[in-house]
Order: structure tokens, then sequence, then C-alpha cells
């Protein structure tokens, strides 16, 4: 065969797998649709009664009946319809739209579906239970942190953090570095927070782990949740973790919620022996603390030769009282000086 | 309770669930409620007959909730009430819905009765 015959071939081959993909986009959209459109056939009926029992209308209980009462193809579509509601309203209505689901075994056939082979199915299952707040999904939401989809993994931590039961906090905390990549940081802080005070052991036990990712989401979860507690641990992660994240994290939560001594801490930390991310955010942190006593310290790092620093000190001035805008006064003539003056003005900060 | 007769709000917010119901739970409160689907279409409303308050959603296609707003109070019916109403719920998404504008800003999954509430506050502000 010519190079020209091999060159038609593969035009003729690359032509085809555009079809074929073309088709089966086609096919899926249409299968989606028509599944769409039975959906919508099969909750229109009983549509009224779901906004009723949603917008906490049905005082007399009658469009909860109805719901409940449903078979079938038309049971699916509550159920349905019943867990897209469940995201967008809280309060009485939730709790009403919550028993529905109770009532059809909707919350147990969700437990069931954690194990389903289906990823899809295992995060729509993590998901309801979720948004279910219902604590009995808890067990089948903490095997499902161990999931090896990463979605499924994700979905299940999201869920506990709706559920909001503080001992899940370990579990939650575990499955950051758990197996297959664990659950993303982000996930995993959101999900803490909102589990409530109740999980200060197991962030002070996370300060100790091993691992680099946990640590730093525990420092994170106490700054922003304000864990007092956990300041001594954080100030010694900051002081002396192999880690630079974890270092970083410990430095924003010190920032975020500590006393007059740390200033020292901090100030420690903005020498130009350390690492100039490190540097950067103890600069800002010390502005959060919002203690005067930071401002000599604040007033010589707006004259440092990084730019970056000279400006988040010069800003961080701007918290710090009429000391810190005193200061920040005497900087005009430095470029951070003039930047943090201008971006302070624009914000009202200063007359 | 304050009076709803007559006074007419504007509903505009993609997600069908969420329109639906704000017009539901606002009409058996008393009010007479346009919905609509974009922030486009939100404004057209606004312009051809404009309401009391008006319910927006933040995030539609097209005109932004943030958008709509913006051109409210840059029209000559700029004293509207509005009220926003958001899954954006960062604070300082709540801080520019307020320097946008807004009367008040409301996060979603929000409580329907909560809702009416706030629309029941702000206009007996406004209305005096």
């Amino acid at each position: 065969m010519s190079g020209r015959h091999l060159l038609v071939a593969a035009e003729a081959a690359v032509l085809a797998g555009c079809v074929l993909l073309a088709l089966v986009v086609i096919v899926i959209k249409v299968v989606r649709g028509q599944r769409q459109r039975r959906h919508e056939a099969a909750l229109r009926p009983i549509r009224p009664a779901l906004i009723e029992v949603a917008s906490g209308e049905d005082e007399d209980g009658s469009a909860r009946r109805a719901l409940t009462a449903t078979t079938g193809a038309t049971r699916v579509a509550v159920d349905e319809g019943v867990a897209d509601f469940l995201g967008k309203v809280r309060g009485g209505p939730a709790d009403q739209l919550v028993e529905i689901l109770r009532s059809h075994g909707a919350l147990r056939e969700a437990v069931r579906l954690l194990r389903h082979r289906s990823p899809v199915r295992r995060t729509r299952a993590a998901l309801l239970l979720g948004l279910s707040r219902d604590r009995g999904g808890v067990p089948g939401l903490v095997e499902a942190l161990d999931d090896h989809s990463a979605e499924v993994r994700s979905a299940a931590a999201h869920g506990l953090g709706l559920i909001g039961d503080d001992g899940s906090a370990p579990a939650l905390l575990g499955a950051i570095a758990g197996p297959g990549g664990g659950i993303p940081a982000g996930v995993a802080a959101g999900a803490l927070l909102e589990l409530g005070v109740g999980i200060a052991p197991a962030l002070r036990e996370a300060l100790a782990s091993t691992d680099s990712r946990t640590r730093a989401v525990a420092a994170h979860v106490a700054g922003v949740g304000s864990f007092r507690s956990l300041l001594p641990l954080l100030r010694d992660l900051l002081a002396g973790d192999e880690d630079l994240t974890v270092r970083e994290a410990s430095a924003e939560a010190i920032g975020a919620m500590g006393e007059a001594r740390d200033v020292d801490v901090l100030t420690r930390h903005t020498n130009p022996g350390e690492p100039t991310p490190l540097r950067r955010l103890c600069a800002t942190a010390l502005g959060r603390l919002g203690e005067p006593a930071a401002v000599p310290t604040l007033e010589q790092l707006a004259r440092d030769p990084d730019p970056r620093l000279a400006e988040l000190a010069a800003t961080a001035l701007v918290g710090l009282g009429p000391e810190g805008r005193a200061a920040l006064a005497g900087l005009a003539d430095t470029p951070g000086g003039a930047t943090a003056l201008t971006l302070a003005r624009l914000q009202g900060a200063l007359a | 309770m304050p009076a709803t007769d007559g006074v007419r709000i504007l509903v505009a917010d993609d997600d069908a669930d969420i329109r639906d119901l704000v017009e539901f739970k606002l009409s058996q409160a008393g009010y007479t409620v346009h919905a609509v689907p974009d922030g486009m279409a939100a404004w057209d409303a606004f312009r051809a007959d404009p309401p009391d308050l008006v319910v927006l959603d933040v995030m539609m296609p097209g005109l932004s909730g943030f958008d709509v707003l913006r051109n409210i109070r840059e029209s000559e019916h700029r004293e509207v009430a509005v009220l926003l109403l958001s899954a954006k719920s960062r604070d300082s998404d709540v801080d520019t819905g307020f320097a946008v504008g807004a009367d008040d800003y409301v996060i979603k999954p929000f409580s329907p009765r909560e809702l009416v509430h706030r629309v029941n506050g702000i206009l007996a502000r406004t209305r005096g």
C-alpha cells in the first residue's frame, strides 16, 4: 500500500470516528431528553403539592399526604423533586420534605446505594443523605470517605458537613490522607467547619498527624473556627513544622484569633531568613491580629526590598487603629505605602 | 400583618423550582407576583411596569442580578426596593449586593417564611 493510500485510509478512519462520536452524543442527548420529559410528565400532576410543602404552606398536611401516597414512576419523580428542593429551602419545609423521603424508604435506599457499582449513583446517594441531614446516614457516609471514586469521597465529606454530627470529625480528618488521594483539603475544611465547636479534640489530634496536609487543614479550620485552645499547638507548628504550608496555615490561624503575645510570635517569622511566602503571611497576620504593638514591625517591613511584602505590611497598618494609620501616613513616599494609602482611601478607611 | 393588597412584586430566578416557590409563597401572603426566568426579562418587565419590590436571583444567564440592580438604581424608578436571593454566601458577595444598592440579601437555601417576613419588613420601611 502506498503512502497516499495510507493517508486516505487514515482520513477515512478519523472521519468515521468523528461520525461515530457525533452519533453517540446525539443518542445520549435524545435519551437524556426523553428521560427528562418522562420525569417532568410524572412530576407535573403533583408539582403543586410539592411547591405547597416546600413553601411551608401545607398547613393541613393534605399535600404531604398526597405526595406520600404516590406509587411507581410518580413516586420516583416525587423523590427526585423533593431531593431538588432540599438543597434550596431550609427550616420547617425542609423537615417536611425529608419526612416524605423517609416515608418512601428513600433514605434507607440511599444508604444501600452507597455501595452501588455506579459512582454516579453512589455520589447522588451521598448528597441525598447529606441534604436530608439525617444522622442515620453518618455511618454509611463515613465508610464512603474511603470510596475508590474521588467524586464519591468528596460527596460523602460534603454530606457529613451538612449533617453536622461532630462525631464524624475524626473520620473526615483521617480521610484527608486516605486511599486514592483522600479528600480535597478545601472539601474537608468546609465540612469540618460545619460541625461546630465539638471538634476541638479531633483538631488537636490532627495537628499532630504525620500527614502534612492533615495538619494544614486542621490549622486552617482552627483559625477560621476560632479554636483558641489550640493556639499553643499552632505556635509550635509555626515555629518548627517541616512543611511550609502547615507553617503558613498556622500563621494565618494565629492572626485570626491570636493574643497580644502573638505579636512577638509572628514578628519572629518576618525575619529575612524565613521563606518569603511565610514572611508575607506573617505580615498580613500581624494586621489581622489588630494589636497596635505590631506597628513598629510593620512599619519596618513596609520598607522591605520585597515589594509585595512591603505592600502587605503597609496595608496591614490600616487595620491597626490611629497608630497604624499615622505610621502609614509616614510611608507615603514608599511604593508599598502609597499603594496602601490609595487602597485605604478607596475603601473609606482613611479620610 | 402589613397591607399586601395591590402590592406588586417582580420575581426573577432562572431556577424554576425557586421561581415557582417564591411566586406561590408571596401570592399566598397576598401580594401580586409576576415571575420571570432571567435577568433580561426582569429588566424588561421592570421598565414596562415598575413594581413595588423586586426579588432578584444573583446568578442568572444574560444579565446577572447585580446588573439588573445596577440598572434599577440608575433608572428613574431607582427608589424601588430590591431583595437579592442568592446562593452566593461569602461575606464579599453580600457586601457587593448591598454596595450595589440592595435593600436586603437572603442566602439560599432559605426559609420561605423568613423571606416573606423580610419582604414585609422592606415594604413597611420603604412604603411608610
